[in-house]
């Protein structure tokens, strides 16, 4: 395939233009997140300044919403929702395919189901519910919520890879006298490694992301997730200054921001197959 | 629930495996059930009560219904959501095919892609905290358009309703091209090269081989990616918090917002129970009218 030297300068070209356009943003909230409060301009946002203020910026709004706990909370939060959510979507898996439960495709419906209705038809049960059952503003009710709605993904994912595993690796183990369980321990769970960290990374950055449960179910600074802290600090009761909101929405976006660096083609397939 | 008929396979009757398979799904069901299910159909009955958390849940049938004719926020809410769905569906969309063709097969693709990536891995929160700042009134936005000579300089883009939606869907294209673009590439890569050859060496080249080729056999994955940005985009709720709140006054509120409001500021459980069950059947009749109709055009080329 030839191209012709006009039609490689226009298409680089096209594309590098289009990329700074894309990068004027990026280079806004770098300058202004690292200016200090005292020096920011609202008539210059276009320059650097000499001043460093990143760290005076995000001790500010450590002290402000208590950024240090969101993001402790949410370390939490992403780490063990997801990883609940993957043994327990492959332990439903493995019972689907491997266990041949009866009518497993319909279980599977069931559970894969989950994920059809908008978060929106869950909040007020949600928030009410948790009111009564004393789980409101606790970490322990947000790690259950987060592994809820992680689990379709993640028995989706693992219904697929266990339909592609020899059954014989099965039975040879029933015939060894091994139990289900030990099966599913010892075989099954490890092989299905990869491929579940490839929803726990997911799934990670959803629950890094999420706002929506979050702002619903909880309220104390030590509970609440980080991008809840951070609308709390843009509203305008906070009073916080743009370097301040500036720098604590580029330090919470560091951690996705990363990961997905790090796995831009496992994100497009598992955004196709986490929707449809 | 042992395999005792003749339906279930030969060999998980003789290993007999039937209640150590429920044993091994029930964590699944459960969670499933109790934390989406139960909450879902609480959802749908609170929808025909006045529920407002204090007094017991009073049946009102489709009152709560009938009052979205006369409740203007709702109607404004139901408005911006449709910018929003035309709004993201065509502009992200279109902006991500062009990366993907632009981008295809070049040496260093994946260095000038880099700019398009990089505001995917956002949340909606962080999206909403820079672009509120760069749409502030006299902020960036206005000092470029000032600078290019072109028209809104001087719009308080935050301020005014219909430019605050407007302004937030710029926000989300900046923040979605990439993604799909991604997806596009994607494509690319899976289309077979010998129809590609074959109409190079006929003489087709650039758009005609665009429009005749690459598009139609492109179709299947344009159907995924307008079918993903219309799911989201009946559902945005995150950079609409953030950035305006769904203000000035309820000017900017899409179906989520309202919903959210309805319910957790004013109390008003029944009726944003009602307003979220609209959503849901909205979501629900698009992506399906969508769907059919995307399968019956595919049906149609071949």
């Amino acid at each position: 395939m030839k191209e012709s030297k006009l039609g490689w300068v226009a298409r680089r070209g096209t594309l590098a233009l289009l990329g700074l356009i894309w990068l004027i943003p990026v280079y806004l909230l770098l300058v202004n997140a690292f200016k200090s409060t005292d020096s920011y301009d609202a008539d210059k946002i276009w320059v650097p300044d000499k001043s460093f203020g990143l760290f005076a910026n995000l001790r500010d709004a450590w002290d402000t919403v208590g950024l240090g706990q969101s993001i402790a909370s949410t370390a939490l939060y992403s780490v063990t929702g997801p990883a609940l959510a993957v043994v327990i979507g492959a332990m439903a898996g493995y019972a689907i395919v491997v266990l041949r439960l009866r009518a497993g495709f319909w279980w599977f419906l069931l559970l894969f189901g989950g994920t059809v209705f908008p978060t929106q038809m869950l909040l007020i049960p949600l928030f009410l519910g948790y009111s009564w059952a004393d789980l409101y503003d606790r970490r322990v009710g947000l790690v259950l919520i987060y592994t809820a709605v992680s689990i379709p993904l993640a028995a989706f994912v693992m219904r697929n890879f266990f339909t592609g595993v020899a059954y014989e690796m099965f039975e040879a183990a029933r015939v060894e006298g091994a139990s289900t369980w030990h099966i599913f321990r010892k075989i099954y769970f490890p092989l299905a490694l990869p491929a579940l960290g490839a929803v726990f990374i997911l799934e990670f950055a959803f629950i890094w992301n999420d706002l929506l449960f979050g702002l619903t179910l909880s309220q104390s600074d030590p509970v609440r997730p980080v991008m809840t802290a951070l609308s709390a600090l843009s509203s305008a009761y906070a009073g916080s200054s743009v370097p301040v909101l500036l720098a604590a929405g580029l330090v919470m976006s560091l951690p996705t921001v990363a990961v997905f660096l790090a796995a831009q083609r496992m994100f497009a397939r598992g955004l196709a197959l986490g929707q449809f | 629930m042992t395999a005792t008929t003749s339906t279930g396979p030969q060999r998980s009757r003789r290993i007999g495996t039937g209640w150590s398979a429920l044993g091994f799904i029930s964590p699944a069901v459960l969670v499933v059930a109790g934390l989406l299910y139960a909450p879902f159909l609480y959802t749908v009955f609170y929808s025909f009560t006045d529920y407002d958390g204090l007094t017991s849940p009073k049946w009102v049938a489709l009152d709560n219904f009938k009052k979205f004719l006369d409740d203007p926020a709702l109607t404004t809410s139901i408005r911006n959501t449709l910018f929003w769905v035309v709004g993201t569906t065509i502009v992200p969309v279109a902006i991500g095919l062009l990366i993907a063709l632009l981008s295809y097969g070049i040496k260093g693709g994946t260095a000038l892609r880099l700019p398009f990536m990089l505001p995917y891995a956002l949340s909606g929160a962080g999206l909403g905290v820079i672009w509120g700042f760069i749409l502030q009134s006299d902020g960036a936005a206005n000092d470029l358009l000032h600078f290019l000579h072109l028209p809104g300089a001087d719009i308080s883009f935050l301020q005014q309703s219909p430019y605050n939606t407007i302004a937030m869907i710029v926000a989300m294209t900046w923040q979605q091209s990439g993604v799909n673009a991604l997806l596009f590439l994607v494509g690319l890569q899976s289309i077979p090269t010998q129809p590609l050859e074959a109409a190079r060496l006929d003489g087709a080249g650039g758009w005609k081989m665009f429009r005749h080729i690459t598009w139609p056999l492109l179709a299947p994955l344009t159907t995924v990616v307008v079918g993903l940005s219309l799911v989201a985009s009946l559902k945005t709720f995150d950079i609409v918090w953030v950035t305006t709140q769904g203000g000035p006054g309820r000017s900017s509120e899409t179906l989520a917002v309202t919903m959210y409001r309805d319910a957790f500021v004013s109390s008003d459980y029944g009726y944003g129970s009602a307003v979220a069950l609209v959503l849901t059947l909205v979501t629900g009749a698009v992506t399906i009218a969508y769907l059919r109709f995307q399968i019956r055009g595919q049906e149609k080329l071949r």
